[in-house]
């Protein structure tokens, strides 16, 4: 199976991608209307999700970035319920892989199958062909296997037999995985993991959460009662209102900073990666127009930066101490010191404003080639 | 100086952060770095304090004390590096330092006291204290340059001690290094108030130099601080590293500042003196033995209290009789006290040829004198020198006679180590000449006649007491001398201190006469303001007395030897046609003119007005309430008013110093406001205000703070009132569309919102914060150290 992209049809997708929209006045909703329906969401999916509110906002966030989103946590505290409910509240088609150590690359992206009657080979799309993928326990498969999600995830596009088919738009994949150290996972690369716009993890509910969820769920799947509150073009229009939001040269500045104090800093073996400033800017704008805000302010990308940043970056082994059993903690806690340690940009009106612009430009391009 | 600032910057600013092997070595070697980015800044430090105390240099002899400074400071400075380098937490490193001080001054000074020669004890400690009192009194005492006694060494050395404490704190542990410079300007403006040519600009320069060294270290050190910490591990992948750029442009802007920092260093130099001879400063005519601005009498007790005499100078003499030393002559008395009247020097005054003293009639008998001088511990403006000098040779430096009172002075030279020899005439009036002097005083003299408005009626009485059976102003003269050196008089030169009379002024005589116990400054002063209540002109001379012969062989036998105990004062009397008469009226010291001896060889010839000389007790009040009422309305007064504006002046201009960083805050803040209500600045500089008053008032506004995290942090302390709240939201609404939308959106109540909330952040301060608020914003400082600094984030933030 040839997984390598043609070079022509990545050229366009990306030139697609990282085109400013036109602020058509047809394709994009209204910052108010945006709101109204991201709090619609947002309330459906806490009909099932309870005491999680800013998991469920992220997890919002990044699907109006266009972004994928990975749920990290233990067993049995929502990731999968959070997926299906994000998935359920909107009306557009969903695929759910359930991810298995014998499963193949085609059970992902589907399979030419002869056709007897026309004597021809006959595409069956496999699951990652919707608009939002859930990967359930993602890491149990095997890298080849992961593999032939993750191309499809960056490229936004599936090879098979050397036919290239594009992916429908919006196309978000809600991986779900366990913390690494548990029996039978393979540890997702460092590469892959880069291309989630964000990881959270759930957390245990606490105690009221807990009470109040076994008091509605004993009898009845709450998944059940969920029904879509967004249409799948509506959702289209929101992301691209959310692109449209406007990112001053002060915030990109800021961005820049953060990410490169990531690379310098002491305690990381691997800093985040271009491609993380790009999504941090993007989450940014998904959460200012969430917010009703169209423009970012810093505070945006501050509350961002753990969920974007985090799973991106890898320790040294000296900051992991006696910790060494799990990362994730250790890690947020870098983020947020060089969060508090990293200068916001207040910015000037005009002239220093083009020329921070153009840095970023320039960063951004040496980025994603 | 300016390429040693650009040497030591690269030192300290390689730091090879990407070259390390394994990680636990690359942190090891990383720390070391760190600490070792400290070593230039403690030692760029002890530089720019070393230079600074170079400046006292002209006020001290020798150079002995710098040394002992530079160690003193070394120790102090160097003992805080090394407790840094083994990681002493920083608050505590200063304090460690401090007791380093201590234990250094107990070893050099303690004399052995000390616990193991450096932990003081009781003992020590009054020892310190001791060596501080004398040495504050030698301060007092002596004039500049200043002999180093052990307790100026002392004060010297804790100063500068505690100078680097203060330093070290300021600049390592507080990472203020601008501030350090405080400590360096101690030093520095101490010359600048006690000698007119201020302080050595070389001196001036090399400080500044150093004080800019201190800043580029510190640069380089935060640099190199920065970029360790920016360094990462080991060979891991960094793709996307991009080059750091990393300017060299800071140097041009070190090299701006100090020269800004070196050309208004010189200004303000050239300035110094003009400001101190303006008022205060001047009262120190005299010169230095007679310490600067302090009463020249008290001065003169305490040289006699001093417990070991030090030698003064000795001569030789061809006169009949051993001469009294005249330094000064003080012939006014201006409010309570005695005071010499100093006209500036004369240039045409030059001692190589003194004219005949004036009013000196051709019959009174003069014997040419020539005495030669050799000065071995006066250190003064003033020469010692035989009353009625004609001539004087041997001196260096120029030096002139007051036109007055023919004292010998110099402004720039003096005394010290003065060979010279004069040539003096010696005065042999007879008694009968000094009983029929007049009573027809020239002009110049009335001034020696007045006296204060209100002198204790004792002094007249007295007086009138003790010449009620004389009949010439000569026999009331002797007569109050006679009373003044009975038995009921006794010389004391503690006791007037003791119950608090010291000093020669009007009121202190009043006691003295009561108390009848004093010194030379008492007897002579009462003799001479009695002999006015007379009308009788007289005026005090402070000088030496003859001193006692050597009776060391090696020295010659012809040779006198005056010391420090010989300071003395002894009025002297005006009579008309014979001049200035000197009298001693002090019990066992000097000797006393004997005129009536001198006036068998004298030959009583022409007698002028011999009848005048009986009116001369009876001296019209109506003339005396003229002439002192005529003086005092002229020079006295002016010279007090003179005095009193200087004093107003200076307060005034203490005052607006104080007040002059809240003045200019407040009208940095009023501008801000009318800008942006005339739309000439937006929320910006209106963010930049709410910021600095928060500030102001205590409120830290870290630059990693996003506006709205500082906002919420604002609303969090619960000091606003929710009216401000909700115009802090506003103003910071409008900040955020200003700075990252698009279009910033005009806000016409920003001017109003924002004064609204600068109002709700004071009023909901402490009394305490808020007087701080007013009087000492610290934004108007932070900005001065964070430009002085070169930090280019404090820029950004500003519009």
């Amino acid at each position: 199976m040839n997984l390598k992209p043609t070079r022509s049809s990545t050229d366009s997708s990306r030139a697609e991608l990282a085109s400013v929209p036109s602020n058509d006045a047809d394709t994009t909703v209204d910052l108010g209307e945006l709101q109204e329906a991201g709090r619609a969401i947002m309330r459906n999916v806490e009909t099932v999700i309870d005491g999680k509110h800013e998991a469920v906002q992220i997890a919002l966030t990044v699907l109006l970035a266009e972004g994928h989103l990975l749920i990290e946590d233990v067993p049995g505290v929502g990731k999968t319920m959070l997926a299906k409910a994000l998935a359920r509240s909107v009306d557009c088609t969903v695929g759910r892989i359930q991810f298995t150590p014998d499963l193949l690359p085609s059970d992902v992206t589907g399979v030419s199958v002869f056709n007897q009657a026309e004597r021809r080979f006959e595409f069956k799309p496999g699951p990652v062909f919707a608009n939002i993928v859930i990967g359930d326990e993602i890491n149990r498969a095997s890298p080849k296997t992961q593999s032939a999600l993750l191309e499809s995830m960056e490229e936004r596009q599936v090879t098979v037999d050397g036919v290239t088919y594009p992916l429908a738009l919006p196309f978000t994949v809600i991986a779900t995985q366990n913390p690494i150290e548990m029996e039978g996972t393979y540890a997702l690369p460092e590469a892959q993991r880069d291309r989630f716009m964000a990881r959270i993890s759930m957390g245990y509910p606490d105690p009221d959460s807990e009470l109040a969820m076994l008091d509605s769920r004993d009898t009845n799947s709450p998944l059940a009662l969920i029904s879509a509150v967004v249409s799948g073009e509506t959702l289209r229009d929101m992301m691209l209102t959310a692109r449209g939001v406007f990112a001053s040269g002060a915030v990109k500045e800021y961005a820049v900073n953060l990410v490169r104090a990531t690379r310098d800093d002491r305690d990381l073996r691997l800093g985040a990666s271009p491609r993380a400033t790009l999504q941090l800017i993007r989450a940014a704008k998904a959460q200012a127009a969430l917010n009703g805000r169209d423009y970012v302010l810093p505070d945006d990308i501050d509350s961002l930066a753990v969920a974007v940043l985090g799973h991106r970056l890898v320790p040294t082994s000296r900051a992991l101490g006696h910790h060494h059993q799990d990362s994730g903690p250790v890690i947020d806690d870098i983020v947020r010191r060089i969060l508090a340690d990293t200068p916001v940009p207040i910015g000037v009106a005009a002239s220093a404003l083009s020329r921070s612009v153009t840095q970023v430009r320039a960063v951004g391009s040496t980025g994603t080639s | 100086m300016t390429s040693l600032v650009a040497q030591e910057a690269p030192a300290a600013d390689s730091p090879p952060p990407a070259r390390q092997v394994s990680p636990p070595r690359a942190h090891r070697r990383r720390r070391g770095e760190r600490v070792a980015a400290l070593w230039p800044l403690a030692l760029s430090l002890l530089f720019l304090l070393l230079s600074s105390c170079a400046a006292l240099a002209p006020l001290l002899r020798g150079n002995a004390w710098w040394w002992v400074c530079a160690a003193v400071g070394s120790v102090v400075l160097l003992s805080a590096a090394v407790f840094r380098r083994f990681g002493l937490p920083r608050p505590i490193a200063p304090v460690a330092s401090g007791v380093v001080l201590v234990g250094t001054m107990t070893l050099l000074f303690g004399g052995g006291t000390g616990l193991f020669w450096i932990i003081p004890t009781p003992q020590t400690i009054g020892l310190f204290s001791g060596l501080i009192d004398s040495g504050g009194a030698s301060i007092a005492q002596q004039s500049t340059p200043a002999e180093v006694t052990l307790g100026i060494l002392f004060l010297l050395a804790g100063g500068t001690g505690l100078i680097a404490v203060l330093m070290d704190l300021l600049a390592v542990t507080l990472r203020w290094p601008a501030l350090a410079a405080a400590g360096a300007l101690v030093p520095l403006l101490v010359p600048g108030f006690i000698i007119d040519d201020g302080t050595d600009v070389a001196v001036l320069v090399v400080t500044a130099a150093a004080f800019l060294l201190v800043l580029r270290v510190d640069v380089s050190a935060r640099r190199a601080r920065e970029a360790a910490r920016l360094a990462v591990g080991p060979g891991e992948p960094r793709v996307y590293r991009p080059e750091r750029v990393r300017g060299r442009g800071r140097i041009g802007g070190t090299f701006v500042l100090g020269s800004v920092t070196i050309v208004a260093a010189l200004i303000l130099s050239t300035l110094a003196p003009a400001l101190t001879s303006g008022g205060l400063v001047t009262a120190r005519p005299g010169g230095l033995l007679f310490g600067s601005g302090v009463s020249p009498m008290i001065n003169l007790g305490q040289d006699l209290r001093r417990p070991k005499a030090g030698p003064a100078f000795h001569y030789t003499s061809t006169g009949t009789e051993q001469p009294y030393f005249t330094l000064l002559t003080l012939d006014e008395v201006i409010g309570l006290t005695w005071t010499a009247r100093i006209d500036g020097a004369d240039v045409r005054n030059t001692v190589d040829d003194i004219p005949r003293p004036f009013g000196l009639d051709a019959n009174v008998e003069t014997v040419p004198a020539s005495t030669s001088v050799v000065i071995e511990g006066v250190n003064s403006h003033w020469l010692p020198a035989p009353a009625r000098a004609t001539s004087i040779e041997g001196l260096t430096g120029r030096w002139y006679w007051d036109s007055r009172t023919r004292a010998i002075a110099s402004v720039t030279a003096n005394t010290l180590g003065q060979e010279y020899t004069v040539s003096s005439l010696e005065l042999k009036p007879t008694a009968e000449q000094l009983r029929r002097s007049s009573t027809d005083y020239p002009a110049s003299v009335l001034g020696n006649l007045q006296l204060p408005v209100d002198p204790p009626p004792i002094i007249e009485e007295t007086a009138r007491q003790v010449t009620a059976e004389t009949t010439s102003n000569y026999d009331a003269a002797v007569a109050i001398q006679d009373y003044l050196r009975s038995s009921a008089f006794i010389y004391d030169t503690d006791a007037p201190v003791e119950d608090g009379y010291d000093g020669g002024g009007v009121d202190v005589i009043g006691v003295f006469l009561k108390e009848k116990r004093g010194y030379c400054v008492h007897f002579a002063s009462a003799m001479a303001a009695m002999a006015r209540t007379l009308g009788i002109p007289s005026r005090v001379s402070l000088g030496y007395l003859p001193g006692v012969k050597s009776q060391d062989l090696e020295q010659g036998l012809g040779q006198y030897n005056v010391d420090s105990h010989d300071l003395h004062a002894w009025p002297e009397l005006y009579f008309v046609g014979i001049g200035w008469v000197r009298f001693e009226p002090t019990p066992g010291r000097g000797t006393v003119p004997n005129y009536e001896q001198a006036a068998d060889v004298g030959t009583p010839t022409a007698a002028p007005g011999g009848a005048a000389a009986t009116s001369a007790p009876g001296l019209s009040p109506d003339r005396l309430a003229d002439d002192s009422a005529l003086e005092r309305g002229t020079t006295p007064q002016s010279v007090e008013a003179s005095n009193l504006l200087a004093v107003l002046g200076f307060s005034a201009l203490g005052l607006l110093l104080l007040l002059l960083p809240g003045v200019a805050r407040r009208m940095l803040r009023r501008s801000r406001v009318r800008r942006i209500r005339s739309g000439g600045a937006g929320a910006g500089l209106a963010w930049i205000e709410v910021q600095h008053t928060s500030l102001d008032h205590g409120i830290p506004t870290p630059i990693t703070d996003t506006p709205r995290a500082f906002a919420g942090r604002l609303e969090r302390l619960g000091t606003l009132d929710p009216a401000s709240t909700e115009a802090l939201e506003r103003v910071l609404l409008a900040l955020e569309r200003s700075r990252f939308d698009r279009s910033p959106v005009r806000a016409d109540t920003l001017a109003a919102d924002l004064t609204r909330v600068l109002r709700g952040l004071h009023g909901g301060a402490s009394a305490g914060i808020r007087l701080r608020a007013n009087f000492a914003p610290t934004s108007l400082f932070a900005t001065l150290a964070a430009v002085l600094r070169g930090d280019r984030r404090a820029r950004t933030i500003a519009p």
